[in-house]
């Protein structure tokens, strides 16, 4: 047997004041009475036992000696030595999911029960035992090392808390396998709930200790949630909606849609058992802002309750159109109602902020600054010149991959009298005949970019295609710098790259190349931004992120995103799961096996030893003491 | 504090008075002896025997039964009064201590028997007659039965009461009233000492003291108790099993005081010494009249 803290051993001096007051004590008290008689007559009733009386001074001292040798040797934290030789090393991994937010019978969520689970292993550890922390909620994380410090182990386990994010237990076993290399008498212990997929064959692996928490719950939750303005009209939206029924009955509810806190609609809701109903959803408006879906029922699990987006805001572009009279280019532009369209004859001097020049046909010798569109250049400009025409032009190669020609097919449609244009300038073709000359092409300035379409309007059939709205639209959608498109709602535990706008990329530029992230709980950490992009995440909460320039920033509400003086980039995150919404117990997970124990009894020698001290103290309470003031 | 201070002359007069004004001839002075001789109050007949007075003789009974009876009259006398104070080591305990109530006491008892011309005494013994005040008579002796009292100390040894007894009726073979101021500790019991002033045809009253530590003791645990009187110790662990035991032991001798005393109609007054010595004397007078 050898002990930890052997230096614990000088308590042991305490033995010798121990032994002085002993000596003290035996001492007796002498008190002066007028007459012993009246005490010999009751002590000759009540004889005390004469061995004893001789004895129980003597074992006063014994027992107070071995008392304090029983604290001492706990003190001491006494172990085998083969603990030491079977040294345990133990990986927690703690389910953090969403799923374990479901509340059990007793009131207490899953996760409060793995808590409690991992407190009585620490509690367990013995003097040589190392054990690691992981969390398994949306990223694997080790939130604390191989260490055999209890206090430590319990700090960081009262740190963990659960997320909304999807369960990554299987990738947290392989990090944790990754902690054990070279470690023999190894454990990784999972504790979970079991709702992921492989979790039987996890909790087969004789590596893998399984301990299972929670009980099967019904539950209704909205697993898709994506908003999205409508291709063709520009006021139009559309709600993507998908509810499932996780329980073996089926359930009657309503859903709450909102748009910056105002009643959208109210959907009723009959899920039949283990349904699954998606439902789209249209609905106009000019403005943007969170929309959010409420499911109006109580169940286990709240977080998939509610589910928002973001509507990206339709602002009014003013365009001027520059032309002598093409009817379906002035239609087209009328058609679409965040165009603010002015018709001119001449090309201005000046356009309003944000504007968008259309120049038809009438071109000036050098293209103005700002966005500009131009269709049908019949002359040379300062950006490329005019070599004739191209008869019957087909579409050769179109590039798919740019915003501009989403949505867009234009190699069977008829272009004859196209403009054969030789760009001066670096450009980018959207669109190419066979002969590779360019008929649609982006031109980039730093004074604004610049498009070209070289069609004939007149004499092709173009106009009459769908393409040519759409074409525009994207135009008018690009030139906004792709505002109102889709933002896409990020489902919790997922990473999103987004590029940011001309202006939070400037306030990035003014703060280091860093802005600020504030989580829905306030909680706020900055985000390196790098060539206008920026990765954020793994987003471990449901609700609004808000990317801002300046932490103060973070208070402006999510329904005025237009009203915002400050820059800022909003981001809905769903859970968006239906393995985690889905609170049903798998059967497949074997039986629980034995966790961590020390010793005999499952707890350290040190324990056993002050247990003994306590029980002495009762013995020699119950010789000495209790006779005094029975 | 003096024993007998101006304050206690004060209150031993005022007690005179009070004696004279409502217990007068109940406790002790112009009381009746139970000597029969040339009182005025009749007490009995005798068969007359030559050489008797023939003035006694009662002549109407000689003429209706021609029987020579001799009138027998209670004898009235100044009574002799014996104060017999305990000077036992045992005395000496208590807060304050007995011995100093005791030796009060004794000094006014003293006081109202000379104020009633009777003839005291005052005998100060332990395991034997340690010493004494002659008999004497007038309130001028009070200042020398003070100064006696004061020079007496509470370190005579163990008591033994048979002993003073035996000793004491040889010295005063004058019968009368015997007032013992005494804790009665005496190992051997009190009672042999008293029967012996009983034979002798005293008249014992006794007064018994003692204080609240001896009544109702409060250690506990191991102690050695060291009697004061003989030296002995006793090594204990005291429980509170042990006190209350001991407070019934205790009680039971007060008790058995009371009923000897009750048994051959002895004056008694057990008093602890949380009263003063006035209150403690208006209690025995009143006792004394009650009866």
């Amino acid at each position: 047997m050898s002990f930890s803290n052997p230096a614990a051993f000088l308590w042991a001096l305490l033995a010798v004041p121990v032994v002085i007051f002993y000596i003290l004590k035996i001492r007796m008290r002498r008190i002066p009475v007028s007459t012993v008689m009246f005490w010999e007559q009751v002590y000759d009733e009540k004889q005390p036992r004469s061995v004893w009386q001789k004895l129980r001074h003597v074992a006063s001292l014994l027992l107070q000696l071995l008392f304090l040798g029983l604290l001492v040797a706990a003190v001491a934290d006494p172990f085998f030595d083969s603990d030491v030789r079977e040294q345990r090393r133990v990986v927690v991994v703690l389910d953090t999911s969403a799923s374990m937010q479901a509340r059990s019978e007793d009131g207490n969520t899953c996760l409060a029960a793995a808590k409690t689970q991992i407190r009585r292993m620490v509690r367990a550890l013995k003097p040589q035992d190392e054990m690691a922390l992981i969390v398994a909620g949306g990223r694997p994380q080790v939130v604390c090392g191989l260490t055999g410090h209890q206090r430590t182990l319990h700090v960081h386990l009262d740190e963990a808390a659960s997320t909304d994010g999807p369960t990554r237990v299987v990738e947290a076993v392989e990090l944790g396998r990754r902690l054990l290399t070279d470690a023999r008498n190894e454990q990784i212990v999972v504790i979970s709930d079991g709702r992921f997929a492989g979790a039987a064959e996890l909790a087969a692996e004789d590596q893998v200790v399984w301990s299972q928490v929670g009980a099967s719950a019904a539950n209704v939750g909205i697993t898709r949630f994506q908003v999205r303005r409508s291709l063709l009209d520009p006021i139009t939206y559309q709600i993507l909606i998908e509810v499932g029924n996780f329980s073996d009955e089926s359930v009657e509810c309503s859903l709450d849609l909102r748009l910056g806190g105002k009643l959208l609609d109210v959907m009723p809701l009959k899920l039949g058992a283990g349904e699954i109903r998606a439902d789209v959803l249209e609905e106009t408006s000019v403005g943007g802002g969170v929309i959010s879906a409420q499911i109006q029922r109580e169940d286990e699990l709240a977080a998939d309750n509610s589910a928002r987006a973001i509507l990206p805001q339709r602002l009014k572009i003013p365009v001027t159109l520059v032309t002598a009279g093409n009817w379906f280019l002035q239609r087209v532009l009328e058609a679409n109602d965040v165009v603010e369209l002015t018709l001119v004859d001449e090309v201005p001097q000046n356009l309003p902020p944000g504007g968008i020049l259309v120049l038809d046909q009438v071109l000036p010798e050098q293209i103005p600054q700002g966005n500009v569109f131009v269709v049908q250049p019949m002359a040379a400009t300062d950006l490329w010149d005019v070599d004739g025409a191209l008869a019957q032009p087909l579409v050769d190669k179109q590039d798919r991959s740019s915003d501009l020609m989403r949505h867009i097919r234009l190699d069977n449609i008829l272009m004859p009298e196209a403009r054969k244009l030789t760009p001066k300038v670096d450009f980018t073709a959207l669109a190419e005949s066979i002969s590779g000359d360019p008929l649609y092409l982006q031109i980039p300035r730093t004074s604004g970019d610049v498009l070209v379409l070289s069609v004939n309007l007149d004499q092709g059939d173009l106009p009459l295609r769908t393409a040519f709205p759409i074409m525009l639209t994207n135009a008018l959608s690009w030139f906004a710098e792709g505002k109102g498109e889709l933002i896409p709602a990020v489902a919790c535990g997922d990473s999103t790259d987004r590029r940011l706008s001309a202006g939070l990329q400037q306030a990035a530029a003014e703060h280091n190349n860093q802005l600020v992230l504030t989580a829905p709980d306030q909680s706020q950490r900055n985000i390196q931004v790098l060539d206008g992009h920026c990765t954020i995440g793994p987003l471990q909460q449901t609700g609004i992120w808000k990317l801002t320039a300046d932490a103060g920033d973070d208070h402006i509400p999510n329904e005025e995103l237009s009203a915002a003086s400050a820059p800022a980039l909003r981001i809905a995150c769903n859970v968006a799961d239906p393995q985690e919404s889905d609170l049903r117990m798998p059967e497949t997970i074997k039986a629980r096996q034995k966790l961590l124990s020390a010793g005999f009894g499952g707890r350290p020698i040190w324990f056993y030893l002050v247990i003994a001290a306590f029980l002495l103290t009762m013995i020699e309470w119950l010789l000495f003491q209790r006779r005094w003031v029975s | 504090m003096a024993l007998f201070d101006n304050d206690f002359l004060t209150r031993l007069e005022y007690l005179s008075i009070v004696s004279r004004k409502v217990f007068r001839g109940q406790l002790m002075a112009q009381r009746r002896t139970k000597q029969l001789g040339g009182g005025i109050e009749f007490a009995d007949h005798r068969q007359y025997t030559p050489g008797d007075d023939f003035r006694y003789l009662d002549w109407n009974l000689y003429a209706r039964h021609d029987e020579l009876l001799l009138k027998r009259f209670q004898e009235e006398e100044d009574l002799h009064v014996y104060l017999l104070l305990d000077c036992s080591r045992s005395m000496s305990t208590g807060e304050p201590p007995k011995f100093d109530l005791a030796r009060q006491v004794t000094a006014a008892l003293a006081y109202i028997a000379l104020a009633d011309l009777d003839r005291i005494s005052v005998y100060a013994f332990a395991n034997g007659v340690l010493n004494h005040f002659p008999l004497t008579r007038g309130k001028a002796r009070i200042l020398s039965l003070m100064q006696f009292l004061e020079s007496l100390d509470a370190d005579g040894g163990a008591t033994d009461m048979a002993q003073f007894a035996e000793e004491f009726v040889i010295r005063a073979p004058r019968r009368g009233l015997a007032l013992v101021l005494s804790d009665l500790y005496d190992p051997a019991g009190y009672r042999v000492g008293l029967d012996v002033l009983r034979h002798h045809k005293y008249e014992p009253h006794i007064v018994q003291f003692h204080h609240s530590a001896e009544a109702n003791p409060k250690m506990l645990g191991d102690v050695e108790l060291q009697d004061v009187e003989n030296g002995d110790f006793r090594k204990l662990t005291v429980t509170e099993s042990h006190l209350r035991s001991y407070r019934d032991v205790f009680q039971a001798f007060l008790t058995s005081v009371t009923e000897y005393c009750s048994a051959y109609g002895i004056g008694c007054t057990i008093t602890d010494t949380n009263v003063t010595f006035d209150q403690l004397v208006l209690g025995m007078m009143r006792a004394a009249g009650t009866k």
